[in-house]
């Protein structure tokens, strides 16, 4: 049965042929710049289907004919992308479903969103998709973003919004705007996003099916989902625990407000709200909960990095070159409900024998300011081999006079290759230090700005393998 | 245990309520095999006699009444009574109570109940989300819950390890554990308590609203809990077509 979610979306991510209901030659409209973005793509040769734009206007647009109807598409179509006004889309559904297409993503506000007639109009479209097995992404959606195939509905040029490049994060978003915010964040930091989808006034395909479809996406390892409401609880909690049983999820949820006028008959009911249940959701599914964007990227980056590699428990060993980042790690591990990692004899006494006197040996370790490439390789070979530290955080200032950058990011990554332990690296500084810490990231070490965002991040890799152990116990 | 409880719920529904008396509410308890007191409803002087004497003394009196909620704000709950004269007197204070507080209430009763030994105070709720059904809450009791609601939830129906962190996931947990050289609470009592609670309202969805199981006092380890005061709102009946 789950497998059909991944026959019914496949359209939506690698379609074969994609009709664009509304394509227009007039700039900037979103019926233009989504054709521009198929038709560019295609010339990239990323995008390997045939684009056919409809529009009863037009006959041709930048050399590619123009239908002037569904019913004249080629027979090869499987998506349509709608961006027509919303009073209109009802009959185009019907079209569509006569021609036989399956998968239609609605890119057009002005239904549910505005109120009753809107309510109505989503009805409407609903029973037509439902009646003929069309799966609908949307409406008041910026619907879908696959880098690696080139499907692109994002309606914002690319002049204005970046995109990312491929990776193995999947986007969920409630919010279109959101959407677009996140791509354009996500291109300028560097992490990959392999299938973005913006599902609006979600009438249709919802955040339960997508999660039934991406644990069959090998190509994606974490998901990432912003959620403003979910309508069907019970659906979406047993979506969710089928799916963090083989990767992970990590949900920012907005909108903490209390109930509405809820007079409160019970005690209990007085005590409930949004945020709370939700909350409770997310521990019995194990999603993990992030508290902003920034920390739901933050996780995602880490998950994405480390390839499914998680700490066998929350014991946690510091490096590092400086000795205030060291203690302001200390404190955010105690903060997040992790533990300092008690060190072995054996790895005191090897670095003991190996560093000089003024270096501290210890958790952290401070190979302090004077420090080589040479005494990390040491702290990372003890570190690594000690049975009582389940996961490492290396905090690198690139700003010490004797330490060679590309050494020390060559050795670092090369014991996260070597090694079964995470390891996760802090690097403070400007725009020379970015430039490091994105050449460390490169080599599948995820680097954060501050050590209290990587210890978060690491809170978050520890709470999803306890949730894990705890999961395949029962 | 659903017939049972069952049959109390149609009868509540069938007098034209929602909102179970603390008696009617520890019947549904119990048949879900929820620790409730040995407590009997009384509709005579004679029974109540009798109840306290089976009992044994000391008791309380605890009058029941749907128009009556809020039992210690009009005195119908009498507590430490000591022998079969004070009863007596008890009794019929009890129903002046009553009559001044609430000139027109129906009285379904007297509960006579033992004297419980305090015990740590516990809260164990059930509410109603309208996306995710019934969710379950815990807490500790008395201004834990009042004033720095130091509580917390999960989705119903719940598994071991959801009642254990729930127990273990409040703030206030030190004190369960056995906090200044005291002994700790009887925690698998309370866990047992929240997974039969789970289970009744797994059976009952369609039937029960909310509910409100407090105060529950817990013992020390290996000596139980037990539920004092209970209630429980159902749905309203569905229209008949």
């Amino acid at each position: 049965m789950a497998e059909k979610i991944v026959e019914e979306l496949r359209p939506f991510f690698d379609p074969k042929a994609v009709a664009i209901i509304g394509a227009t030659n007039k700039k900037g409209k979103v019926g233009n710049v989504i054709f521009e973005n198929f038709k560019t793509n295609k010339e990239r040769g990323i995008f390997k289907g045939n684009i056919y734009p409809v529009n009863p206007k037009h006959d041709e647009i930048e050399g590619y004919k123009v239908y002037h109807s569904v019913e004249e598409l080629p027979d090869d179509t499987d998506l349509a992308v709608i961006a027509i006004p919303a009073p209109f889309v009802p009959d185009t559904m019907r079209q569509i479903a006569k021609k036989g297409i399956k998968a239609v993503v609605i890119i057009t506000g002005g239904f549910g969103e505005l109120g009753e007639e809107g309510k109505k109009l989503e009805r409407e479209i609903y029973e037509i998709a439902k009646a003929n097995g069309i799966r609908v992404i949307g409406p008041n959606c910026v619907g879908v973003y696959v880098p690696d195939t080139g499907v692109d509905t994002v309606f914002l040029p690319e002049e204005k919004m970046d995109r990312p490049k491929g990776g193995p994060i999947a986007f969920v978003t409630q919010s279109g705007a959101f959407a677009a915010a996140m791509l354009d964040w996500a291109a300028g930091a560097g992490i990959g996003i392999g299938k973005m989808v913006s599902y609006g006034n979600k009438i249709d395909v919802d955040d339960a099916d997508l999660m039934d479809y991406f644990i069959h996406d090998d190509s994606i390892n974490v998901v990432t989902l912003y959620i403003e409401g979910v309508k069907d609880g019970r659906k979406f909690m047993e979506a969710a625990k089928r799916i963090t049983k083989v990767k992970p999820v990590i949900a920012l949820k907005s909108g903490r407000s209390e109930y509405g006028a809820k007079a409160a008959s019970s005690h209990t009911g007085s005590l409930a709200g949004q945020d709370v249940i939700y909350d409770a959701v997310f521990k019995q599914t194990g999603i993990i909960r992030a508290e902003d964007f920034e920390h739901m990227f933050d996780l995602a980056k880490a998950f994405a990095s480390l390839k499914g590699k998680l700490p066998k428990g929350d014991r946690i060993g510091i490096i590092t070159d400086g000795g205030g980042a060291g203690v302001m790690a200390s404190d955010a591990v105690a903060r997040f409900g992790l533990r300092m990692a008690e060190l072995s004899e054996e790895t005191i006494r090897f670095l003991r024998e190996r560093f000089p006197p003024h270096a501290v040996v210890g958790n952290p370790t401070d190979v302090v300011g004077d420090t080589d490439v040479e005494r990390y390789r040491l702290a990372l070979e003890a570190f690594t081999k000690d049975e009582n530290v389940d996961a490492i955080l290396v905090i690198v200032l690139f700003q010490v006079p004797l330490l060679d950058e590309e050494k020390v990011i060559e050795v670092i990554a090369d014991y996260q290759k070597k090694s079964d332990k995470p390891i996760l690296a802090v690097a403070m500084g400007g725009k020379k230090t970015d430039r490091y810490a994105r050449m460390l990231e490169e080599r599948g070490v995820p680097v954060y700005p501050t050590p209290e965002r990587g210890v978060r991040a690491l809170a978050g890799l520890v709470r999803y393998a306890e949730y894990l152990k705890k999961v395949k116990g029962e | 245990m659903k017939e049972e409880a069952l049959k109390v719920i149609e009868s509540v529904l069938s007098q034209g309520r929602t909102a179970m008396v603390e008696y009617e509410a520890k019947q549904v308890l119990k048949a879900y095999g929820l620790p409730v007191p040995e407590e009997r409803l009384a509709k005579t002087p004679d029974e109540a006699l009798k109840y306290a004497e089976e009992i044994g003394y000391p008791v309380a009196l605890k009058l029941m009444s749907p128009q009556i909620l809020h039992k210690s704000d009009a005195k119908v709950v009498l507590l430490n009574i000591k022998g079969p004269e004070e009863l007596k007197q008890k009794w019929e204070e009890i129903h002046e109570n009553a009559r001044k507080y609430r000139p027109d209430a129906e009285i379904l009763g007297v509960l006579v109940a033992p004297m419980l030994k305090p015990g740590r105070e516990i809260i164990i709720g059930v509410t109603e989300d309208p996306q995710f059904g019934h969710a379950i809450m815990f807490g500790l009791g008395g201004i834990f819950v009042e004033v720095l609601k130091d509580v917390t939830f999960r989705i119903i129906p719940i598994t071991e390890r959801d009642a254990r962190k729930m127990v273990q996931e409040i703030k206030g947990y030190p004190i369960l554990a056995g906090a200044r050289g005291e002994e700790p609470a009887d925690i698998d009592a309370i866990v047992n308590m929240l997974l039969k609670v789970s289970e009744l309202v797994d059976d009952l969805r369609d039937y029960i609203k909310e509910m409100d199981l407090n105060p529950v006092f817990v013992y020390e380890k290996g000596k139980g809990a037990v539920i004092v005061d209970a209630r429980i709102i159902l749905k309203e009946p569905k229209e008949k077509p």
